[in-house]
């Protein structure tokens, strides 16, 4: 495992993010040798290699599978297991409110998950209970209604938990929670209150803006009939490519993407009221170390679940994304800011790096970036009998960026602006 | 031979009406060549000396037949598809190299043909040595032993094939051959350009460059009286083909990769396709199990998938009454464009 994550760090030096993540060495496989060596046993176990093509009648083949096999196995039975009496925390399932309660709660799991009320005690919800049950932090007992003691509360196991599961969809979602929660991420229920975000006000103004909008297209339609007429090229005259393409792209409309907190009212009133429309599920954070449940920020990733074998679900069309979007808790200056650099700024040191690295890249580098990263998103995990698989939903904006080649000889002011980039940064580097 | 042309010189300009980048230089205190520009700039034109001759070949396919205009096609802005090469027509040149008529070419297929050959070698060799490997492994010989003898194979494989691409190709001659000249003993032209029938429209409708017109084009395609289905099928092509070229992508089909269209920053020539787009309507929505298939296609070829959503904002009559009256102009702007990334999401490497 620690290797594992060695690797990621590595590989998190290219933006991997931005290139359509497809590659056979995205599956992060787990060598299992790592945590045998931290078995009784101590035997060090070959990596599972490549496969032979075919069966060649010598054992080799099977040796190696049945060593990693082995190694498997070996970690998980002789490995020193069970619980320290003392540090057992008992947590009991209350079946009027379908969730947990601890009464007496310690350890690092109350950093990003429960909620701890006025007497101290901690709520779980129902998703919760079952990982931290899974997971052995928690021992998992039956409130009986008729007693307040817990003496003759009933402990269950995790099939009994299974059980408790109300519905079929419930279930799917505690398998992504789980999933996520395992990786090292930081899950919890979107609340409800910021799905519907204050409508009501920004309806009035867009309207307006829209007839505007609406007219000045109309007076621009009306100007533009020459374009494609068949005379077009006899009467106008174009010195450059570009004012030719200039001409064509102002054809056809398009959705452009978001970049501001002040363009989204207006997609916001277009038809929320009634429309039903998928509701995200969890609210994903990485893992840090800063976090605070209070205040918990934005999240990184939004994810709403999907069970592709359900009848009730289907793959959202592209007016119930543009709902989906508008219905997302994002910051704007991510958004662009984001892009500038690539890569989302994190740590402070990261961030910095990463800020001397974007004044260097050139313009059509940079777009390049924000065409391939897009701008607001969400994560669609889709359940298939058990299997996840995840897909990020992003608004991508072709429209608004022209990338057709400009020979260097029409860029004259393009070229000092970068040496001049370049000297004040070997100055500053100089100065310090 | 002809001279090697540099790429850049080669397809300088991205579509086939060229820009007046001929003017002379105008010298502000000198009005002698404020004239001369003045007369220049109002003599020339963008407009082509002669459109390109298109014809329907074969029932529906848009075909040129001049070797020189499919040629300029494929130079300025990458048009169509050569129906014997890859894309750019390339046979009459490939066919004389093969006949020994001329000197070898560099067209892509010879690439392409090498490399395939050079493969077949290596696969033959290693059959060869996995046989030797196996005999080791049942005599008993060990596991890094083998390994140590596989490295050495591969590097004396590598050392040979360094060399093999050195020598020279022979002249291959097939019976059939002789068909392939005319009376006067010259090399007939079989090769022939496709157009897309978006390419065609473009080619008329957007910039004036084929002997047709748009209405007469759309006829041939659709008929005298289309249904609004297949009017629309047509047009949601056609404002994501305008809508990403009038951007400046060369857009190409994507048929090999099981989307809608490819998108090149310059050309095929120049880089990879960096995105595959798939033309959707924007109420449309499939099975997972089709967007998953359709990205793993286009992802397993190093390029983003692009959900590219078309939205009809006028009313059906409308359009079918404006297609009718031949305003296409009209008709492909009541189309809105949006579009959406899909990508894999990999928890494990989104973490930090």
């Amino acid at each position: 495992m620690i290797s594992a994550s060695g690797e990621q760090d590595e590989e998190s030096f290219i933006p991997s993010t931005l290139l359509d993540s497809d590659d056979d060495a995205d599956e992060l496989s787990r060598d299992w040798s790592h945590i045998a060596k931290l078995c009784k046993s101590q035997v060090v176990v070959p990596k599972r290699g490549e496969k032979d093509y075919e069966p060649d009648g010598t054992d080799a083949q099977e040796m190696l599978l049945y060593r990693a096999k082995k190694a498997m196995f070996d970690s998980l039975s002789d490995a020193a297991r069970g619980a320290v009496v003392k540090n057992l925390i008992k947590a009991y399932y209350v079946p009027e409110l379908h969730r947990g309660f601890v009464s007496h709660p310690k350890g690092s799991f109350m950093h990003t998950m429960g909620r701890v009320d006025r007497d101290g005690v901690c709520w779980l919800t129902f998703h919760e209970f079952v990982y931290l049950a899974e997971r052995g932090t928690i021992s998992p007992y039956f409130k009986r209604a008729d007693r307040q003691d817990h003496e003759l509360d009933p402990p269950m196991s995790i099939q009994d938990l299974y059980l408790l599961f109300k519905s079929p969809q419930e279930c799917d979602d505690f398998l992504i929670y789980a999933h996520l929660k395992r990786l090292g991420f930081i899950v919890m229920n979107t609340p409800e209150a910021t799905l519907a975000v204050g409508e009501p006000s920004s309806k009035l103004r867009p309207r307006t803006t829209q007839t505007l909008s609406s007219l000045a297209k109309e007076a621009l339609q009306f100007l533009r009939i020459p374009t494609y007429h068949p005379l077009q090229f006899h009467l106008t005259r174009y010195t450059t490519s570009g004012q030719i393409y200039e001409a064509l792209n102002k054809l056809v409309p398009f959705y452009a993407a978001t970049k501001t907190s002040q363009s989204t009212s207006y997609e916001e009133c277009n038809k929320s009221e009634v429309v039903k429309y998928p509701k995200f599920t969890f609210d994903v954070w990485k893992p840090r170390g800063s976090f605070k449940k209070k205040t918990p920020g934005l999240p990184d990733f939004q994810i709403l679940i999907l069970n592709k074998n359900s009848s009730d679900y289907k793959f959202p069309t592209y007016s119930e994304m543009k709902l989906i979007f508008a219905n997302l808790s994002y910051d704007a200056e991510e958004l662009t800011g984001a892009s500038k650099n690539g890569k989302p700024t994190e740590g402070l040191s990261g961030s910095k790096k990463d800020k001397r690295f974007a004044k260097q890249v050139p313009p059509h580098i940079e777009q390049q970036r924000r065409l391939k990263k897009g701008y607001r998103s969400f994560v669609l995990a889709v359940m298939d009998d058990g299997l996840t698989s995840f897909v990020k939903i992003t608004e991508a904006d072709f429209g608004s960026e022209n990338v057709w080649f400009k020979p260097s000889s029409q860029l004259p002011k393009a070229r000092p602006k970068i040496a001049r980039g370049k000297m004040s940064d070997a100055s500053r580097r100089s100065n310090i | 031979m002809p001279k090697y042309i540099p790429n850049a010189k080669r397809y300088k300009y991205p579509l086939p009406i060229h820009p007046l980048d001929q003017l002379p230089e105008l010298i502000p205190h000198n009005p002698v060549s404020w004239i001369h520009w003045l007369y220049c700039y109002l003599s020339s034109t963008n407009s082509l000396p002669a459109k390109i001759h298109v014809e329907f070949s074969s029932g529906k396919h848009i075909t040129i037949a001049d070797p020189k205009e499919m040629l300029y096609l494929w130079q300025n802005g990458f048009f169509g598809t050569a129906q014997l090469s890859r894309s750019e027509p390339t046979w009459k040149q490939r066919t004389l190299t093969r006949l020994g008529l001329e000197e070898s070419s560099t067209a892509l297929e010879h690439v392409t043909e090498k490399r395939r050959l050079q493969r077949l070698e290596f696969k033959r060799e290693r059959a060869g040595f996995e046989a030797i490997k196996l005999n080791l492994r049942c005599q008993g010989v060990a596991e890094t032993e083998i390994l140590r003898q596989e490295r050495e194979f591969l590097k004396s494989l590598r050392e040979r094939e360094v060399v093999q691409l050195k020598e020279s190709e022979d002249v291959q001659l097939r019976s059939s051959d002789i068909e392939l000249f005319n009376d006067d003993n010259q090399l007939m032209e079989l090769e022939v350009l496709e157009l897309m029938p978006v390419e065609a429209i473009f080619l008329t409708f957007a910039l004036p460059v084929l002997d047709m017109s748009p209405m007469t084009l759309v006829r041939s395609l659709l008929g005298d009286n289309p249904s609004y289905n297949n009017i629309h099928d047509l047009c949601i092509m056609y404002v994501a083909y305008h809508h990403y070229r009038s951007h400046g992508w060369c857009v190409r089909s994507g048929i090999k990769f099981g989307c809608h269209y490819l998108l090149y920053k310059r050309g095929p020539p120049f880089q990879h396709a960096e995105y595959g787009i798939m033309v959707l309507n924007s109420d449309d929505s499939f099975d997972y199990t089709w967007y998953s298939s359709a990205a793993r296609v286009v992802g397993g070829a190093k390029k983003s998938f692009i959900l590219c959503y078309i939205e009809l904002q006028k009313p059906k009559d409308e359009i079918l009454r404006l297609w009718q009256n031949g305003q296409f102009a009209a008709v492909f702007s009541s189309y809105k464009v949006g579009e959406i990334l899909y990508r894999r999401w990999v928890p494990g490497k989104n973490r930090d």
